[in-house]
């Protein structure tokens, strides 16, 4: 149990890291859906599976979906060069 | 002020939140004890009290149920404050279909990518409702289940493109969940008050241990939050969404 504790720690802690280095933003969305996934799983471990059902439909589904709109919306506006 | 004044005001700002962060995170629980006094006394008392076997749910809404409807509040507020901020700035014009960013390809989508959305959006939804339902017995409960099922319309989405979609969720009836989920939460704390009783007081029979009607006021505000949160993210994803459609006017800009 406990190496699966520090297992789970370890991978949020790499995908929280990929999240800060990835410099493209829709690269980091993404990076934002896998840490919220292992955040997830972070959670289940920890025994608080109603935290996981609310990190799993808003940390990987409506965050990341209102960021990739607001890209879009942002790319769609652009001024043509 | 000059750069040297904010370092000298720096250090000494650092020293002191510095041992205060300290303090509190040794004077923490140890990791893996996380059972306080209030958990403790909530786990003992809470299924005589209340007939229920979700304790978290027990928490939230009956015992500290007044926080909940703060930030029930909270999120009514957030969620409107968007739609504002984004509408005002956008205007109701523009066409119903969705734009294009230049340069981008735009494959239409399958039949069988159509269809398996469409399915699983619907065993989604289904879950989330379920997860709201049996809030008070498993964990889970209103908050839980309405992101759930408010996360199928991003299947649907998916599935059946932007028009569809559109038709499907632009609807007063998205809006008039939230509304009428956070009104029904009000509604539970203030008819105990109007009879005497206190705010959010449980006053309506207990129900059975395990059972899907256990606890009372509880199951009631717990599909209100339930309602209001599908209703708040359908509308926050509607509202985002708006924002890449087609600019009216655009198909005859691009033809001349």
């Amino acid at each position: 149990m406990i190496w699966l504790i520090g297992f789970t720690l370890l991978l949020s802690a790499v995908s929280g890291a990929l999240v800060v280095f990835s410099r493209d933003p829709k690269r980091q969305v993404y990076a934002i859906c896998a840490n919220g996934l292992v955040l997830a799983l972070l959670f289940f471990v920890l025994q608080a599976p109603d935290v996981a059902f609310s990190e799993i439909a808003v940390g990987t589904v409506i965050v990341p979906l209102l960021f990739l709109i607001t890209l879009a919306a942002v790319a769609m506006h652009k001024k043509p060069q | 002020m000059t750069q040297r004044w904010r370092l000298v005001l720096l250090i000494p700002a650092f020293l002191v939140l510095a041992t205060a962060a300290a303090a509190i995170i040794l004077g923490l629980p140890a990791f893996g004890h996380p059972l306080t006094h209030y958990g403790t006394a909530v786990n003992t008392l809470a299924p005589a009290l209340r007939n229920v076997s979700n304790m978290v749910a027990a928490v939230n809404f009956d015992i500290r149920g007044i926080d909940t409807l703060g930030e029930e509040s909270m999120l009514v507020c957030a969620v409107t404050a968007t739609v504002i901020l984004l509408r005002g700035h956008r205007g109701e014009d523009g066409s119903e279909r969705a734009g294009l960013i230049p340069g981008r390809a735009n494959a239409a989508r399958s039949d069988g990518m159509v269809l398996m959305c469409r399915l699983f959006a619907t065993v989604v939804f289904l879950f989330g409702v379920y997860v709201v339902l049996h809030g008070t017995i498993t964990p889970g409960g209103g908050f839980q289940g309405g992101a759930i099922a408010a996360s199928s319309f991003i299947l649907l989405y998916v599935g059946g493109g932007y028009q569809p979609w559109r038709c499907v969720l632009h609807s007063p009836v998205v809006v008039g969940l939230e509304g009428f989920g956070a009104l029904a939460f009000v509604l539970c704390a203030a008819v105990p008050l109007a009879f005497g009783y206190a705010a959010l007081q449980n006053v309506l029979p207990l129900g059975t241990w395990k059972d899907l009607y256990s606890g009372g006021l509880m199951v009631i505000v717990n599909i209100a939050v339930g309602v209001a949160v599908t209703g708040s993210f359908g509308v926050l994803l509607i509202e985002f969404m708006e924002e890449t459609r087609a600019p009216k006017g655009h198909d005859e800009k691009e033809g001349a």
